[in-house]
C-alpha cells in the first residue's frame, strides 16, 4: 500500500478548487485584502459617501494597470473630463504618458451621448437609448482592447434609466459583455447614511447583480473623520471582511486594518 | 537607572536579538534621555524611526543635533506639529493630522521603513503616555498591541517609551506582556 503523503500542507482555504486568475491593483493593503486582487472580469460596485475616497481608488486602480502596460479607460459621468484630467495631476502616481500613449483613456458620457443622439431633455433614457448606449460602450472595450474599466458613477446613469427593472437589466447585461471581453470593472456607487445606516446603492438594485461589492465611507474618531473600507462581497475569490483604514498617501492608496475599539461614530451598513 | 545603564541595557537587548523593549524613564530627564538613547543608536551606525507624540518632531531634530548625531538614516512621524500648526515642511518627516489616527502611524511607518538604508533598524516611540492624552486605554492598548506585533513581523527593534510616573499598573502590565523586556523599572 502507498504511504500516505503527510508532508502536503492542508489548504485554509475553505473552498478548496481552483482559484481563478486575478487583475491585480497594485493597491497597498487591496490586494492582500483579496487574496491577489480582484478575479479577472468581475464588476465591482466600489460604493460610498462623498468623499470617502472611491474616485481616487478607482483611479489609482487604472493608473497601475496602465503602467502594468493594460489599455484602460474612465467613463466620466458626472464631471467633464477636462476638469478630472487636471485633478490627476495632484496624484503623485499619475504619469502624463499614459495618457498620451493611450494606455489611460478618459471618456464623457455627455458626449458619448451626443454622438449617440441620445441625450433627452427629460434626462430618461428609452429602451433604444439604453442599447446604444450598451454598443457604444462594448465598442470602446472591444476596439481598444480594455481591461479595466471604471465607470464615474453608475448612479447618475442609473438616475436616466426609467425604472428598476431598467437597472438591473442595464448592468446585467452590461456585466455579461465585460465579463466576456475579460475587462475587470469598477462601477461607483454614490450612498447617502440615513439615521447612521449606510446602503450599497440609491436603487438598491446595483448590488445585486455586481460580482462583487467594496463599502467605503467615513467614520468619526472624536470629532476627526477616518476613511474606512470594506469588501462585502467578492465573486471568485477568498477575501477579508473586517473593516480597514484607508489613507491617501504620496505613492498612493494606503490600507490597514482599523482598529476595532476606535470608532465611536461609526456607520452602520445594510 | 542612569542614561549610561539604560542604553547599555538597551544595546544588550538589541545584541540579544530582542525587538520589543518597554523603555520606563523617569518624568525630571524624560525628554533629555531619550535624545542621548536616539543619538547612542545612531552612533553605533543604526538607522531609525522616531514617532513623537508629545513635542515636535523639530525639537527633537535639534536637540540631536545638538549631540552631534548622524541624523542622515532618521525620519520622523510626528503628531504633534500639525494639531499645534508648527512647521510641517520637513522631507524626512510624515506628519499625522491627528494624534486620534493611529492606524496612520502604523501606515507611515511602513513608508518611512523603505527609505532606512541601515540593515540594523530600529523605531522609538515617544511617548506611549503621549497618545493616552487623546485615547481611551482600550484604545490605547489595542493600538499597542497591533504596533507591536506589527514591528516583530518587520523585525524592526522597537522601543516603546514611557513616562515612570505617568504610567498606570495597568498599561505598564499590558506593556510588560507584550515586550521581551522592560528596561528601568
Amino acid at each position: 500500500m502507498a504511504k500516505k503523503d503527510v508532508t502536503k500542507p492542508i489548504s485554509l482555504d475553505p473552498r478548496g478548487g481552483r482559484p481563478r486568475d486575478k487583475c491585480v491593483t497594485y493597491i497597498e493593503g487591496i490586494d492582500r485584502i483579496l487574496n491577489g486582487g480582484i478575479p479577472i472580469g468581475n464588476i465591482t460596485l466600489l460604493a460610498g459617501t462623498v468623499g470617502s475616497g472611491k474616485t481616487t481608488l478607482a483611479m489609482e486602480f487604472l493608473i497601475n494597470g496602465a503602467k502594468a502596460g493594460e489599455t484602460c479607460c474612465y467613463i466620466s459621468v458626472t464631471e467633464p473630463s477636462s476638469k478630472m484630467l487636471s485633478n490627476l495631476q495632484t496624484y503623485g502616481f499619475f504619469d502624463d504618458a499614459l495618457v498620451k500613449e493611450g494606455k489611460l483613456n478618459i471618456f464623457d458620457l455627455t458626449v458619448i451621448n451626443d454622438r449617440l443622439g441620445v441625450e433627452r431633455l427629460d434626462g430618461t433614457y428609452t429602451s433604444k437609448d439604453m442599447e446604444a448606449l450598451l454598443g457604444a460602450f462594448e465598442d470602446i472595450v472591444d476596439e481598444l482592447g480594455v481591461t479595466r474599466l471604471v465607470i464615474d458613477s453608475i448612479t447618475a446613469v442609473c438616475y436616466q434609466l426609467p425604472d428598476k427593472g431598467s437597472i438591473r437589466n442595464f448592468i446585467f447585461r452590461l456585466s455579461q459583455f465585460l465579463s466576456t471581453f475579460g475587462c475587470t470593472t469598477m462601477l461607483i456607487s454614490e450612498t447617502v447614511v440615513d439615521s447612521n445606516v449606510q446602503t450599497y446603492s440609491i436603487f438598491g438594485v446595483e448590488e445585486a447583480v455586481a460580482d462583487g461589492v467594496v463599502l467605503m465611507g467615513n467614520i468619526i474618531r472624536q470629532g476627526d473623520l477616518l476613511r474606512s473600507l470594506q469588501v462585502v462581497k467578492m465573486r471568485g475569490t477568498k477575501h477579508s471582511r473586517a473593516r480597514h483604514l484607508i489613507e491617501l498617501t504620496p505613492i498612493g492608496l494606503a490600507v490597514v486594518p482599523l482598529l476595532k475599539w476606535g470608532q465611536d461614530g461609526g456607520q452602520a451598513f445594510t | 537607572m542612569n542614561i549610561k545603564d539604560t542604553a547599555q541595557s538597551i544595546i544588550k537587548s538589541i545584541n540579544d536579538g530582542d525587538t520589543l523593549t518597554t523603555v520606563s524613564i523617569g518624568a525630571d530627564s524624560f525628554h533629555s534621555d531619550t535624545v542621548k538613547i536616539a543619538s547612542v543608536l545612531l552612533n553605533k551606525k543604526l538607522g531609525g524611526i522616531y514617532i513623537t507624540t508629545s513635542r515636535p518632531s523639530s525639537h527633537i531634530v535639534a536637540e540631536l543635533e545638538g549631540t552631534k548625531a548622524d541624523l542622515s538614516d532618521l525620519y520622523f512621524v510626528d503628531l504633534v506639529s500639525m494639531t499645534v500648526g508648527g512647521k510641517t515642511d520637513d522631507p524626512r518627516t510624515l506628519y499625522v493630522e491627528s494624534p486620534t489616527m493611529l492606524e496612520s502611524i502604523l501606515l507611515n511607518i511602513s513608508l518611512l521603513e523603505r527609505r532606512l538604508k541601515a540593515k540594523k533598524r530600529f523605531v522609538m516611540f515617544d511617548s506611549v503616555n503621549g497618545l493616552s492624552i487623546y485615547s481611551e486605554a482600550r484604545v490605547l492598548k489595542e493600538f499597542i498591541n497591533v504596533l507591536g506585533n506589527s514591528m516583530r513581523i518587520k523585525e524592526i527593534y522597537s522601543m516603546l517609551m514611557t513616562v515612570k510616573e505617568q504610567t498606570s499598573g495597568e498599561l505598564a502590565s499590558a506593556l510588560q506582556l507584550l515586550s521581551d523586556k522592560v528596561i528601568g523599572e
